[in-house]
């Protein structure tokens, strides 16, 4: 991507980023978001992290590629084991690393 | 000490230790920037102009997965769409104030401001910060709660730019073959088992996945976008199916 349509894209998303946040505080005062609003919005985070940790581990230049003896999906795999039972993010982050420098030295 | 400094200090203190959590992620998203190919100064302005941590990291990881423009702003947008809620639960409380401050405060409307600053409105006016420190007496004093939430806001905007700036000095220095851009979906990890908590979630959070691997064939990542939706769908499904 070019960098002036690198520049155009982050403004807009600046820009509708702006929007949500001053919605409901400057342009219409006085109304109530909907309730099917707030019901999707509650599933966003979880939806988008899934998907993007998903496509991140397992899709290479378009195909989906399930290796074996690919050592991120496994690291991975340890660093979700770590985040369940802390409830960490940093000790996820860094157990998640070391998995992976570990088994990118064996594998 | 005047009153609105003493408001604005409280919101300060009170937002400071939720930055032990927000400067990790901004020194990620500066590593991630610069490994992505972004230009320094464009990944200093992103933290200025959207100033949304999360957005920004999948924005990041996005353009190293060289998706196109349409489906990156599209996620950036969906996964932002929740500050609309975050606006609409602090309207009644800066309505009466003028355009310059909503202005403001809108800017500043963040996860983690919001966070603390509402709590501050679930608390009377006239009674600085979360209500230990306050040894002065308190009458009915006008209403100085929006100092607070600046300071909240200001706090969180400070250490965003300070880690940002961090992370683009750190992230030119480190080899690509630490693969140091990988902490990014251990970030997605490790936050999406803290908010999946209930069913609903679980069944977003899954769908999403399966349809990402599902739907990878189309171009610039736009798998990704319907993904994120039908995982929406799903949610939302669940949630009514449960009765909640």
């Amino acid at each position: 991507m070019s960098v002036s349509t690198l520049v155009l894209l982050l403004g807009a998303v600046g820009v509708l980023t702006f929007l949500f946040r001053y919605t409901m505080i400057g342009l219409v005062a006085g109304r109530t978001l909907p309730r099917w609003v707030h019901a999707l919005c509650r599933h966003i985070a979880p939806a988008s992290f899934a998907a993007l940790a998903a496509s991140e581990l397992f899709i290479h230049g378009g195909e989906v590629v399930f290796a074996l003896a690919a050592p991120k999906p496994w690291a991975a795999l340890v660093a979700a084991l770590v985040a369940w039972r802390t409830g960490n993010v940093l000790a996820t982050i860094a157990v998640g690393m070391a998995a992976l420098y570990l088994l990118k030295a064996l594998l | 000490m005047g009153l609105r400094l003493k408001e604005f200090l409280a919101g300060c203190r009170d937002e400071a230790p939720l930055q032990l959590g927000v400067i990790p992620f901004g020194m990620l998203y500066g590593i991630g920037a610069v490994a992505a190919g972004m230009p320094v100064w464009l990944a200093q302005l992103t933290s200025m102009v959207v100033f949304a941590g999360a957005a920004q990291l999948v924005i990041v990881q996005m353009l190293a997965a060289a998706a196109g423009a349409l489906p990156i702003g599209l996620t950036a947008a969906l996964l932002n769409l929740r500050h609309l809620l975050y606006s609409a639960s602090v309207a009644e409380h800066v309505r009466h104030l003028p355009r310059r401050w909503r202005v403001l405060l809108a800017y500043l409307l963040t996860d983690e401001a919001y966070a603390v600053a509402i709590l501050r409105y679930t608390r009377p006016a006239g009674e600085a910060g979360n209500g230990v420190a306050g040894n002065e007496p308190q009458g009915a004093g006008p209403d100085l709660r929006h100092w607070y939430f600046l300071g909240c806001g200001l706090t969180l905007w400070g250490c965003w730019q300070l880690s940002t700036a961090l992370g683009i000095a750190f992230g030119a220095r480190i080899p690509p073959e630490w693969d140091i851009d990988f902490a990014v979906p251990l970030t997605f990890i490790a936050l999406l088992t803290l908010l999946v908590k209930e069913r609903a979630g679980q069944a977003a959070a899954l769908v999403a996945a399966l349809a990402v691997l599902a739907l990878a064939a189309l171009p610039f990542r736009l798998g990704l976008v319907l993904a994120i939706v039908l995982g929406l769908l799903a949610g939302a499904a669940v949630a009514r199916e449960s009765g909640k």
